[in-house]
């Protein structure tokens, strides 16, 4: 037997099933997904074209309203991130469909049937899609910057912002791919993907949630993406705001672990013993 | 050597109120090729899909290589290579990237999984055509690519099934030699699915029939067709009604009579002595055959006998079954 048998039981004689290098497996796995992507990129494009177009057309049609809740901030500012978000819907979708499109050409199983760790096999295609949607946030903000945006928080907040899109992109991502687990169904990944789409109208969307009442300020309290609107806002129009940031931060975080189990939980399922 | 048996007992797996398997043990040795044969649905790749860890068994269980399917199935899957019947390769890769993946995957360096791709795309002559996306192959250079991604960790057993359905005769002879020189050379264990009769009859040590998730025969192929009782006489008619004529009318001269559409198989003992007899009674009845021929058993005529239907594989797309 050759090199790779031994390696193996070397492998083998450590552990009783071989973990391999799971942050290895992991970074294959997303360049793998990431060059797919790159070859067939009619998925993808899409939404660079929408998350500018957002962003025009929020700020054309809203900021003449907004002037008396702003006072003297930029309402491109309060609307980027909501622009960053609602493509970060249509993102996490490139997730779901490179799994369904996976389990429909056989190689989901190809994967499965190796030792590979089965949450390096669901990261990969999530890490993939959360960095395409950071790719989308970057055309949002280059966009947002020859409109005249000045970041308060200047280039490190843009970053920040960035890493939000990120977390927010896994957690989305999650989702997705456990809905593809699932069903195998590209409808039915595109239909989820939709149906989140109400998610960023039931929040703080075009004002402050200080400014909302009733019923969708109730929502709006209880829908995470709220804080981290207020969050990603903060950074661009008023400045560095540790509260903000952390309750921002520990939603995306929140988001992320509750999609990510629904995601493993589904890969289990698939096989489960009816 | 590891041990490299598979084992199952008393296998069942159901989906939903369908039981696709229904108890089915067996026990495949170490080094040994072993058919697993059956008519479409019969239950061969569900048993596959659990001896691999791909679902768990609704109750029973199995080993491979000593470890136990449902909870050691990390170190099934590592000593295990799998070929299944539907062919998992992403169209859009290439056959370098899949390969060199696929060994790192159990462990190897890039630079040794390099090495083992280009040795693997040499052994399934796929080398000429490494700047091909996958998704570009023909049926046979796709199906040879996936028993190469099989063999990417040089694994101690391996499952096959159905590993040349649709592939041209040089083809499956090319995969024959290559299951049969694992098998030599590496001690692999194997195990086969197959629609093909011929198959398993050249490749397996042993051969268990299936045949609605249950074994119905098991044993090597020469005691199979010597557990048949011997010979027979086929005699063929213009069509099923007098052949089944023929059947009433010789019933009484042979130990056993099977009537397969217009044929008529005639099992008795010192068959080629008994052609005039068989000949004269179907005279006196009128019945006048189209073909007479005279067989030994095949694994065939074993098939038909254990399922009570005869084994219909699907057509590949450049030659017709062989009967």
């Amino acid at each position: 037997m050759g090199v790779i048998a031994e390696r193996r039981s070397a492998i083998a004689a450590g552990t009783s099933a071989p973990r391999g290098n799971f942050f290895g497996q992991v970074a294959m796995l997303t360049w793998r997904s990431l060059t797919i992507t790159l070859r067939d990129p009619g998925t993808v494009i899409p939404g660079f074209i929408i998350g500018v177009f957002f962003l025009l057309v929020y700020d054309a049609s809203l900021s003449g309203a907004a002037a008396f809740f702003l006072r003297g901030q930029s309402y491109l500012g309060f609307v980027l991130p909501l622009s960053v978000i609602s493509t970060a819907l249509s993102g996490a979708g490139v997730a779901g469909q490179a799994i369904v499109r996976d389990i429909d050409n056989g190689y989901f199983n190809k994967l499965l049937l190796t030792p590979v760790s089965r949450a390096a096999i669901l990261l990969g295609p999530m890490i993939a899609g959360a960095i395409v949607i950071v790719l989308q946030a970057l055309a949002i903000i280059v966009a947002g910057l020859l409109m005249g945006l000045e970041p308060a928080t200047g280039v490190v907040g843009l970053l920040t912002l960035l890493g939000y899109a990120l977390l927010l992109g896994m957690g989305l991502s999650g989702f997705i791919v456990g809905v593809a687990l699932r069903t195998g169904s590209p409808g039915a990944v595109s239909g989820v993907s939709f149906l989140f789409f109400p998610l960023t109208f039931l929040t703080a969307t075009f004002t402050p949630i200080n400014l909302l009442e009733g019923w969708i300020r109730t929502a709006a309290e209880y829908n995470p993406i709220t804080y981290i609107l207020e969050a990603t806002r903060g950074l661009l129009n008023t400045g560095w705001n540790a509260e903000a940031l952390s309750r921002g931060l520990t939603s995306s975080v929140v988001i992320f672990v509750i999609t990510f189990a629904f995601a493993l939980w589904s890969l289990k399922s698939r096989t489960a013993r009816k | 050597m590891n041990n490299r048996e598979i084992v199952a007992e008393n296998l069942v797996r159901q989906f939903g109120n369908f039981t696709a398997v229904n108890g089915v043990s067996f026990k495949v040795k170490s080094g040994e090729i072993f058919g697993f044969l059956g008519p479409n649905g019969a239950g061969k790749s569900t048993t596959v899909a659990m001896l691999t860890t791909l679902i768990l068994p609704t109750t029973g269980r199995a080993t491979v290589g000593g470890f136990d399917v449902t909870s050691q199935a990390g170190d099934v899957r590592r000593i295990a290579g799998v070929a299944l019947q539907e062919i998992g390769l992403d169209p859009l890769m290439k056959s370098m990237e899949l390969l060199t993946m696929q060994a790192q995957f159990f462990g190897a360096s890039r630079k040794e999984a390099t090495a083992r791709a280009k040795e693997l795309l040499e052994l399934v002559k796929l080398s000429e055509f490494t700047s091909r996306p996958v998704g570009k192959y023909s049926g046979g250079m796709r199906r040879r690519l996936d028993l190469a991604m099989a063999l990417a960790h040089e694994p101690e057993v391996l499952f096959l099934d159905e590993p040349t359905t649709g592939l041209d005769p040089a083809s499956r002879r090319d995969i024959w030699h290559e299951v049969r020189r694992l098998n030599r050379d590496h001690g692999m264990t194997i195990f086969l699915t197959t629609q093909y009769l011929e198959e398993a009859d050249l490749l397996a040590d042993r051969i268990a029939i299936i045949d609605k998730g249950i074994i119905q025969a098991e044993g090597t192929p020469a005691d199979l067709k010597a557990g048949l009782g011997g010979e027979s006489i086929n005699v063929s008619f213009r069509d099923a009604e007098l052949a089944l004529k023929a059947a009433e009318a010789v019933r009484d001269m042979v130990t056993k009579v099977q009537i397969d559409r217009r044929t008529v198989r005639l099992y008795l003992a010192g068959a080629a002595q008994a052609v005039p007899g068989v000949i004269n009674r179907l005279g006196t009845h009128g019945l006048e055959p189209i073909s007479l021929t005279l067989s030994q058993p095949t694994l065939d005529d074993v098939f038909l006998q254990v399922t009570g239907q005869r084994f219909e594989a699907e057509p590949t797309e450049d030659e017709a079954l062989p009967a």
